[in-house]
């Protein structure tokens, strides 16, 4: 084939491919001045074949499992309210028992159990978007209560404020008094909390106690500040748990569980209530306070495993979440997120027990904590980009 | 894993102590260990000695940053729980527009998104990254609309598309490193020859529901030279659990069990909470419009994940509302906890108070001291300030702790010599510390006039009350 002869096939095709041949000659050239100007690079075919040689690599021994942890110990489970087959008014809640951290390595045997806060007087004090709820029950903390299991509460607390001898200075036993009224009118757990007043405060969780005979409810709470062997004493002769309280500190928490338990306490009984600052306002002291009582528990320090209880509560005093101020829109929605956030923070740090007041942010922790008794499943492709 | 202490690191710098980069070699040694310096200040280091260095200090998770001007850095993770040390990078919270909204409108919304702010304890809150949305598959529509909001801002962008094309002319024309979203086990192949064609720096976010899959996905990245990856477990509107567990295996895996291929940032998107709760039964929604409640979820989820390992967040809404408890959060988590929450306590003088000022006694508490000095700022409040020695716990804190307490007071009074700057004894507690009353004076000696709940009522309180307070004063104490 002359050279010609190959011109001639280029100007058809554009390129040509030569096998086995051999060349030989003094000097060769070869001018296709004729030719057509032939744009390789440039034509899409081209290019399309050019990215095929990018070969992708696979990757080699790829391999993995689930990475599960094997803990030394395990959560105390407490269980609030008796079965009727015991005496009791049939509603048991419990809570803790977890063997594990998270719920793909084992699911929780209890879902968080929500207490809904009461006061023995009107709180007129409350943010309106949260008083709305209340505002026709205030008067009758037994009324109350009724509306609080209407709203979902597993667990109702009853602060018996008005025991402060700087409020209104009730007795005992009056305070044990609307204690049986509200054993009467529902059915779910109670929490017991006094007023806050260190010198008062055991009397008052005494006589309680002794009124909810059998019906094992959470005193609330003993702390180093009061008389907790009084607590105690009552907590084991009346059949009801102890909530141990501390400011976030774990070494603190764990000096408080000892004394209970050396005063008498079945730590079966105990619940730790590490202090729940709100969110904004040092709520990332009560996660590492939380986190590592749940660890120091699940490896097996007996002192300490015991489940935790979070004062949700508190999130509502963060300015964030009451104030009025336009440029941070209706407060009903932050009053809201606030307490939800605060929440689930603290459910995620291992909280079992959430004492709350806002009936939306209630519904919504318990509605999203209830699948932590779920197993875990591969979730699903959601495509977002064309909704 | 075998940790890395400051010797391991000493043993390969030069040890000259020459403190070009301002300290000994044992000093820098631990600066770095910390991740408080960087190895570009030793100018004496040998490339081998630097190239291992990096290896025994870079962090198990990898840090991806994209952006151009503004940038932004995820992951470099160290920790799996921020008492054992701290979190370095927060959480990146970006924002959707969507390609089909007119030029206007996007242009509005991606300045709303770059503008948006909210400021709290003398910090600017802000969201990070603005997600162009290619909702119309289009990519001409895309294409227009990465141009308008790379023109409109400076704000770092991820595309978000399901169409190849759209991704191909999105390489194109976008000019800084865009995060691309996202490629699945079904185009990944695709997706890196079109990064490797268009010959552009991009990190890349992987999206799967399965562990082991984002495992060998990210595996494919790196043996194939794409090592900026983002790692997306799907979200999961009906139980946001599954996604969290995914985001914990990964991160224990990368952290715990020393898994390189899991070692990336985790992306994680509540915006799909938002639209499913659209359409679908939410928690709130017994209790506000559907509109509302799907925001309310939409924040639910969002705390939910920013607690468990989320790196970067999408999501769909701009009320403040929305995004305060969100930002609060993740300041809340990112705070380094080896840095004290606590401001020097001391006599603090506000405004520019005199004789007849009154004195205010507050906590050390980082938290509380800028809210207290920046509401008083806002007001016009003049007076002086005390800040007592709590250990850094806030007012309700340090009340029930018992730091808050008269003995504190008396000796903070004695050691800030405020006596002598006044001629009154009056000390305004805030409300929340009314209970510490009686213990203040009697040690103290002072009177004490329990004043407002909050911080921001001080300036109205004054006005109203304190000329009255300190004639009354003056009256009883006039002998």
């Amino acid at each position: 084939m002359d050279l010609n002869a190959i011109i001639k096939i280029l100007e058809k095709v554009g390129k040509i491919e030569i096998e086995n041949i051999v060349i030989t000659a003094d000097e060769l050239i070869i001018n296709i001045p004729s030719a057509p100007p032939v744009k390789i690079p440039q034509t899409p075919e081209m290019k399309e074949k050019l990215v095929e040689e990018f070969k992708i690599k696979e990757p080699e021994g790829i391999d993995w499992e689930p990475p599960v942890e094997k803990y030394k110990g395990r959560i105390r489970e407490v269980s609030f309210g008796k079965p009727k087959s015991e005496g009791g008014r049939g509603v048991v809640v419990k809570i803790g028992g977890q063997r594990a951290l998270y719920r793909f390595e084992e699911p929780q045997p209890n879902p968080p159990v929500v207490t809904f806060d009461i006061f023995d007087m009107p709180m007129p004090s409350f943010p309106k978007p949260i008083r709305q709820y209340f505002e026709d029950v205030m008067e009758d903390p037994v009324e109350w209560a009724k509306k609080c299991v209407k709203f979902g509460a597993d667990m109702i607390t009853i602060h018996h404020i008005s025991t402060d001898p700087k409020i209104k200075d009730k007795s005992p036993k009056e305070a044990a008094k609307l204690m049986e009224d509200l054993l009467q009118a529902v059915k779910v757990p109670f929490v017991i909390g006094g007023s806050g007043n260190p010198d008062k405060d055991p009397l008052v969780l005494e006589e309680c106690a002794k009124a909810a005979e059998g019906d094992r409810c959470l005193l609330a709470s003993a702390n180093l500040e009061l008389d907790y062997k009084k607590i105690v004493n009552a907590a084991m002769k009346y059949d009801h748990n102890v909530l141990a309280w501390t400011i976030m500190d774990p070494n603190m928490a764990k000096d408080l569980n000892r004394k209970l338990i050396d005063a008498g306490l079945d730590p079966n009984r105990i619940v730790m209530d590490p202090t729940t600052c709100a969110l904004g306002y040092g709520i990332e002291f009560s996660i590492n306070a939380m986190v590592r009582l749940r660890l120091s528990g699940l490896k097996g320090d007996e002192l300490v495993n015991m489940p935790m209880s979070s004062g949700t509560t508190n999130a509502n005093g963060a300015r964030e979440a009451w104030m009025t101020n336009k440029e941070w829109g209706d407060k009903k929605y932050r009053l809201a997120l606030w307490e939800i956030t605060t929440g689930l923070t603290m459910l995620l740090c291992g909280v079992d027990l959430f004492m709350m007041l806002n009936p939306v942010a209630v519904k919504t922790l318990k509605k999203v904590g209830e699948k932590l008794t779920n197993k875990f499943k591969m979730p699903k492709k959601v495509d977002w980009i064309i909704a | 894993m075998k940790k890395v202490n400051a010797m391991d690191i000493y043993k390969l710098l030069p040890k000259r102590n020459c403190k070009k980069c301002g300290y000994t070699c044992m000093a820098f040694a631990t600066k770095l260990l910390e991740r408080e310096e960087s190895l570009d200040k030793c100018p004496f280091l040998t490339e081998e000695n630097r190239k291992k260095i990096l290896e025994l200090i870079s962090p198990p998770v990898r840090e991806v940053s994209f952006g151009g001007k503004k940038k932004v850095v995820l992951g470099g993770e160290e920790v799996m729980y921020r008492y054992q040390k701290t979190f370095f990078n927060p959480t990146a919270i970006g924002v959707d527009v969507e390609d089909t909204l007119t030029e206007e409108e996007i242009r509005e919304r991606a300045k709303k998104i770059e503008d948006f702010v909210f400021e709290r304890t003398g910090e600017k809150l802000k969201l990070d990254f603005i997600v162009i949305r290619n909702k119309s598959q289009d990519p001409e529509k895309f294409v227009k609309a990465i141009k308008i909001v790379e023109e409109a801002t400076e704000m770092p962008i991820c595309l978000a598309t399901n169409n190849l094309e759209s991704l191909k002319k999105a390489l194109d024309v976008v000019k800084q490193k865009p995060l691309i979203y996202s490629a699945t086990k079904e185009n990944l192949d695709e997706i890196l020859k079109i990064i490797k064609e268009k010959n552009k720096e991009v990190a890349l976010v992987l999206s799967s529901g399965d562990v082991k899959e984002l495992k060998y996905m990210a595996a494919k990245c790196l043996v194939n030279g794409l090592e900026d990856v983002v790692l997306e477990p799907y979200l999961d509107p009906e139980d946001v659990f599954n996604t969290v567990d995914m985001n914990v295996m990964i991160r224990r895996s990368a952290i715990e069990r020393g898994d390189k291929y899991l070692g990336f940032p985790i992306l994680n998107c509540p915006i799909v909470s938002y639209f499913y709760a659209l359409n679908n039964p939410v928690p709130p929604d017994e209790f506000f419009s559907k509109e509302d409640s799907a925001k309310i979820y939409e924040a639910t989820v969002s705390a939910t994940l920013l607690n468990r390992y989320a790196d970067a967040l999408i999501i769909h809404n701009l009320d403040i509302w929305e995004l305060m408890p969100i930002l609060t959060l993740r300041q809340a988590i990112y705070t380094d906890p080896r840095k004290p929450q606590e401001v020097e306590p001391g006599l603090y003088p506000i405004g520019n108070p005199d004789e007849n000022s009154p004195v205010i006694l507050t906590t050390n508490f980082s938290l509380t001291f800028y809210t207290v000095t920046g509401d008083f700022e806002k007001d016009n409040v003049t007076c002086w300030l005390l800040v007592m020695d709590t250990g850094g716990k806030a007012v309700d804190v340090s009340v029930a702790g018992g730091q808050y307490n008269g003995e504190n007071a008396k000796k903070l009074i004695e050691e800030t010599g405020i006596a002598e700057k006044v001629n009154h004894r009056i000390i305004i507690l805030p409300a929340l510390a009314a209970s510490t009353r009686g213990d203040i004076e009697e040690k103290t000696g002072w009177t004490c006039v329990v004043g407002t709940r909050d911080s921001s009522q001080v300036g109205e309180f004054l006005r109203k009350n304190w000329d009255r307070i300190l004639k009354e004063w003056r009256e009883k104490n006039k002998s």
